[in-house]
Order: C-alpha cells, then structure tokens, then sequence
C-alpha cells in the first residue's frame, strides 16, 4: 500500500512537473525548436527619434512572439535582437557590425533615418545579410550606384513617392507661394526635391522661400522661431514640412503658441505619424493636410484591428505607422525564409523578389524586381477630430494611394540606373527630375 | 529688412535667449560656485518638465501649472540634494575630467529612470491661460508666453545676481569660490553651503523645466537636446558668471535668429555661434565674463 501511494505520488508530481513546464497539449505551447536564431535591429531608443524606436523595438518583439507561436521560421525560434543607436550614424555602422559578426544574426530589419540606413548598407552587403527596411525611405537607397544593395528589400513608400504625392496635394490646393521646411540630410533633401519636382511640374509658375532656407540642421534645437518668423515674413499661401517626430511636436506647438489660426492662415502639407498626432492630443491642428504611411485608423480590416487589439492590450497605447510597417517587415521576412526552407540570404532574396506578401495594411504588396521597392501605399488626408473614438485626430478627405500609382516608373528608374539624369555626368547631381521621361 | 521685420527676428532671437538662459542659468551658478561642470543639470530641468506636465494634465493648465511650479522645484532641489550628498562631495577635490564623468553617470541614470517611469512618449501640456494669447505688432504676431518666458529670463537673472550680491549667502559663496579652507575657519559650514548652492543651482533647473514645459515636446532627450548650446553659451560668456550667461545667450540667441533669417547665412548660422566660440577661447579662454580660474 505504501509504495502504491509511493508511486501515485510520483505520478502526480510527474504530472505536476510537465503542467509546470507547460505541457497543456495545445499547438503552440508545445512547439519545440531545433534552436534559436537572432534577427537584429539598430535602432534610437534614445536621442532624437527615440519614440520611433520604441515603437519598431515593441513591434517586432511582439512579432517574433507571434511568429514563434506558429512554430517560428524554419523550425527555430526567432529572437530579436535590438541595440539602441541614440539616433546616430556612427552607433548605427559600429551596431550593425556588432549585430552580424559578434550576434551573429541571419537577418536584420532597418533602422530609422536615411543617414543610419545609407551608412549600414555597405557593411549587410558585404555580409550578405537580408536587410527589410520598414522606416528610412530615400529613394537613393535602392537607386543609386553606391547603395545598390542585393540584398536590400524596402517595404515603406519611398521619397520618390511620398514627395511626388504632397507635391501633388499642394498642386490641387492651388497654392502659387510655398515656404519649404526640411531636415537637413538625405532623406530631407530627397524628399523635399521630390515635392518641389512634383509642384513644379504641374505648375511652373509657383514660387518658393529663397533655397538656401528650405532646410534646418538635424537634429536641431528645440526652438523654432527662426522658422516661424520667416514663415510670418514670408508670407506663404502654403507650408511644406517633411520635420518630424519632437521637431514637428515643437514647431506646430510654437506656432499656435504665436498664432491660434497659424495654420489656417498658413495652410500647410506635412508629413506626419501616429505619434506626432499622439504627442500633440487634441492640440493637433485640425485642417492640416497631411501624408503619412500607416495610419491604422484609416487601413481598418479585420486583420489589422486584431492586430491593434493584440498590441494596444499588450502595451497600453496604439500601435504607429511603424509598428505596423515592422510587423509586415518581420513577417514578410518569415514567410520568405520558409519558402525557401533555409536561412541562406540569396534563397531567401529569391523569395522576396518579384513575389506578393500579405499586409497588414489590408493588401498584398509585391517587391519590384528592378529596384526591391515593395508597392506600398501612401495615406493622404486633412485632420479631424476623432470623435472621441481616439486621443487624438484622425483624417478626413482621405484616401490611401495606391502603391503601383505612386512609385516610380521603370522607365525613370532605369535613367536613373543608367546614369541619364545627371548634370554634366557628374553622378553626385543624380536626381529623377532631370531624366528625359521626367521632362 | 523693414522695421517690423527687424523686431521679429530681434524679439525671435529674444525668444531663444531666454529660453537658453533659463536653462543654463542654474548650471552656471554651480559651477561659479562650486568649480563643478554638472552633466546632470539637464537631467533635473527634464524631471521637472514630466511633473510639470503630469501635475497639469492631472489637474488642469491653469492651477496645474502653478502648483506644478512648487512640486517641480521641489522634486528637482531634492534629486540635486541626493546628488551632491552622495556623488559631488566624493569628486569636489577631483579633477574635472573625473566631476564629468561622475555627473555625467548620473545623467544616464536618471534618463534611464525617466524612460522607466514615464516612457518614450512626448507629453505636452497648454500654456496656462494667463500667458496664453498673442500680440500683434507691425503687422507680425508674437506669442504671450515667448514674452513671458524673456521675463522670466530676466527676473531669474536678477534674482540670482541679486543673491550673490546683496545677500549673506551670496557673501559665502563668492568667498568660498576663493578659498573654502578659509572660510571654513570663520565658522561657516562649507559642506552644507556647498549642498545649499547645488540644491539652488538644481532648483533652478527645475524653474527651467516648468517654464519650458508648455512650450515645447516633453520627452525624455529633452535633457541633452540644448547640451551643445548651453556650452557654447557657457564658452562664450563665461563659465560661472551669471552675467556672462545672459549676454552668452543672447549673443547665441540673435546670432541664430538672424543668421537663419539672411538666405546668405542661413547654413552658416550656427556655424557662427561656433566661429564666436573660437575667437573668445582664443582671446579670452575664460570668456566675456568669467575669470581665470587660479591653480
């Protein structure tokens, strides 16, 4: 008797000990893995786009959970590997090597700014390490000669297409007097030539606030007056601004501070985000028109309100543009390196190329062959009060162009690779307005 | 440029001044004082731009700026006690190399904590009723509060000038930076007037942090965003001379305000601040308004 009790006491603490372990016989919890492999991010935890960073760093853990909980990639498990730049270029290149020669990681997502991403893509190329950028956006990224990457994947609307779209949206404003403010480096300097390309194109006659002014340092102080004092001297019908993050926070926050109708008197078409309407609650500027790249609220589809749900109950605040965007990019990433059943960067590259991956954004994107620019789409609207439903304003008048409609086409990027749009053949003046197609 | 043109960039650079003074203010107060560069000083004008901000989102702009006012400085008087009583008076007799460091520790930690408690998110706050609005001049609208903010400036400027001066403390001060051993002889309890001065100098900070709150994205970079600056200002008038502050500030402020304002200065406007930098390290290492720090 006693060694039956012996026994049914081993019994139950056998069975106590795999409870414990999570044996509860369902799917997920007793997937097991043949390991554990590391995909890595650089990005600003901390310095100027720090709540970028933090935003991409909660997505794709939460991404990686849910990819793992669907038996992971390959048989393994994935695992984040995140390291903070403080919003700097050369944290970003000594990140980067750390990531892929000491971590050892398979593949890695891209980092916030163009300078970051411009500085890395050498060092991934020579690794031949799967690069899925979902922030930076220069179109020179994929485009020029010193850049060109293999294995460089861009899911984010480029500048080509988001400057080319406000360009457009200031052109059907009517505006003919622009003031034009940008953040001095590349993605400013690309995204702003894009617009103003765009603007002119379709009116030749509008004037702007003298060149030389267009562009502030980055990152700059948190003071805006020289800008808003030059905005009220000038006299614009129309701002321009590509400044984002804590520079748009301030500089909207300033300029109702020296105006309530600052922006009524001075319309203005600006790139903003999810966190910049956060920021700002309702002190948002109501009217603003604005593109962004992935707006939740306005890309609702059954996929994507869950996946809100998930995040907002896992980390109490509602997901950005680039929560979303890095979710695609990590998933986009799992399903090709399960196609091709291997981790290896050109079999996965050949997965990836020419190929359609489910959205978030409620569409499937396919990655252009040519340029490895995804068809992603760019939202464009004006602000609105929510209503209530949100902490802050949503868009109205919108509507969510579509990817094939904005990017560019073959035929420019293919002067662009070829070397036709040039001044003087100088490469460094390379820019699509000067293309014969363009023209 | 017109004369209405003029004043708006005049008052812009005003504007800029002002807010770079009352940020620096406290930080040049502890270094005259003390011989201390304090890396942290950021830290606690960020602290009380989050209590700031909390207070007045918990309660409302109107009292909640004001009661704001008193927790802020408060909170940020009594993280600089807990600094100097167990970082600063391990690395007084240190070199600076050494005060740097430690102070800039310090930074990292509190910015870790501040991310901790209040997270990544910019917060911003109204600016309270009683500063709010604008004034139209020469066809060209300035905000209340920029011009409440450069009298603030002043009134903190003469406030502390008036402290050193006029004031017994100020007398202890001025004779501590001379020699402490000294004035330790006639009485005075150097330890806790040195913890008395870093508790100003971090109130301070604290002042600049609420006064800055509703002007600007409150996040948790705001400590290092004006660190370049503040050097420069500090370079420029004088580091530990509260005049040289001022006029520090305001030679940054209207050299940024107009050289952004000419399209032919416009990518060189703070290269000049920098030019201006040099030529006082070159002239007059100790700055417009400092003096030379004995050996």
């Amino acid at each position: 008797m006693i060694r039956l009790s012996k026994a049914l006491a081993l019994v139950a603490a056998a069975v106590l000990f795999v409870a414990a372990c999570g044996g509860n016989g369902t799917g997920s919890a007793t997937t097991t893995f043949k390991g554990t492999k590391k995909v890595g991010i650089s990005l600003p935890l901390t310095g100027q786009s720090n709540l970028y960073g933090h935003a991409k760093s909660q997505a794709l853990r939460l991404a990686a959970e849910d990819i793992n909980a669907k038996g992971g990639v390959n048989g393994y498990k994935i695992e984040m590997d995140v390291i903070d730049d403080g919003t700097t270029v050369p944290k970003a290149v000594d990140n980067v090597n750390q990531l892929i020669l000491q971590d050892q990681v398979i593949a890695m997502m891209g980092s916030v700014t163009s300078g970051q991403c411009a500085a890395q893509t050498p060092i991934v190329k020579q690794n031949k390490i799967v690069y899925i950028d979902s922030t930076c956006n220069s179109y020179q990224l994929t485009l020029e000669p010193d850049l060109l990457n293999p294995y460089w994947v861009s899911i984010v609307p480029n500048t080509y297409m988001e400057g080319t779209s406000a360009g457009a949206e200031a052109a059907k404003l009517g505006a003919k007097k622009i003031f034009i403010v940008s953040p001095n480096y590349l993605f400013g300097t690309s995204e702003t030539n894009a617009f103003v390309a765009a603007l002119t194109k379709k009116n030749p006659n509008v004037t702007f606030n003298d060149k030389s002014t267009w562009y502030v340092p980055f990152p700059t102080n948190p003071r805006w007056d020289s800008t808003i004092n030059a905005i009220q001297a000038f006299q614009p019908d129309l701002v321009y601004s590509n400044i984002f993050s804590q520079d748009q926070v301030n500089f909207v926050k300033q300029a109702l501070a020296v105006d309530p109708n600052f922006f009524t008197k001075y319309q203005m078409v600006t790139l903003s985000s999810i966190d910049d309407f956060n920021a700002l609650g309702p002190q948002y500027p109501q009217g603003m028109h604005v593109y962004m790249r992935a707006p939740f609220f306005q890309l609702s589809n059954s996929k994507l309100d869950a996946w809100v749900s998930e995040y907002k109950t896992k980390y109490n605040e509602y997901p950005s543009d680039w929560a979303l965007m890095d979710t695609d990019a990590l998933n986009l990433w799992a399903q090709a390196a399960n196609k091709a059943g291997t981790f290896d960067s050109d079999k996965v590259m050949s997965q990836i190329l020419g190929k359609s991956f489910s959205s978030l954004r409620g569409y499937n994107f396919t990655v252009r062959t040519q340029d490895h620019q995804a068809n992603v789409g760019e939202t464009i609207g004006t602000t609105t009060d929510s209503a209530g439903k949100y902490p802050f304003v949503v868009l109205k008048d919108s509507s969510n162009l579509k990817g094939d409609d904005i990017m560019m086409s073959t035929t420019l990027m293919q002067e662009m690779l070829d070397g036709k749009c040039e001044k003087g053949g100088d490469p460094k003046t390379a820019n699509f307005a000067l293309c014969p197609s363009w023209k | 440029m017109d004369p209405g043109k003029f004043l708006l960039f005049a008052v812009g650079g005003l504007s800029l001044a002002a807010y770079l003074f009352i940020v620096t203010a406290g930080l040049s107060l502890v270094f005259g004082a003390l011989r201390v560069i304090n890396m942290a000083h950021g830290s606690l004008y960020m602290i009380a731009a989050f209590v700031t901000v909390v207070v007045a989102n918990q309660i409302g702009v109107a009292a909640g700026f004001f009661v704001g006012l008193l927790v802020a400085i408060l909170a940020a008087g009594a993280v600089g006690a807990v600094i100097e009583v167990i970082v600063l008076r391990r690395v007084y007799n240190q070199e600076h190399l050494v005060q740097l460091l430690g102070t800039y520790a310090v930074a990292l930690i509190i910015s870790g904590l501040v991310r901790l408690i209040w997270g990544a998110n910019y917060r911003t706050m109204p600016e309270p009723s009683l500063f709010s609005g604008t004034i139209s001049l020469f066809g060209y609208s300035y905000a209340r509060y920029n011009l409440f903010m450069i009298a603030a400036a002043l009134v903190i400027g003469a406030a502390v000038y008036l402290m050193l001066y006029r004031t017994g403390l100020g007398r202890n001060i001025r004779a501590a930076v001379a020699d402490s051993q000294l004035l330790s002889t006639t009485g005075v309890n150097v330890k806790l007037l040195f913890t008395t001065v870093f508790v100003i100098g971090a109130g301070l900070a604290g002042l600049g942090g609420v006064i800055v709150a509703p002007s600007q994205a409150v996040g948790s970079t705001m400590d290092s965003d004006i660190l370049v600056l503040a050097f420069a200002i500090s370079v420029i008038g004088g580091l530990g001379s509260i005049v040289g502050s001022l006029v520090g500030s305001l030679i940054v402020g209207e050299v940024i305000s107009f050289g952004l304002a000419n399209p032919a200065t416009n990518a060189f406007a703070l290269a000049f601040v920098f030019l201006i930098m040099v030529a006082v390290l070159t002239v007059r290492p100790w700055g417009l308004f400092g003096t030379p720090e004995m050996q």
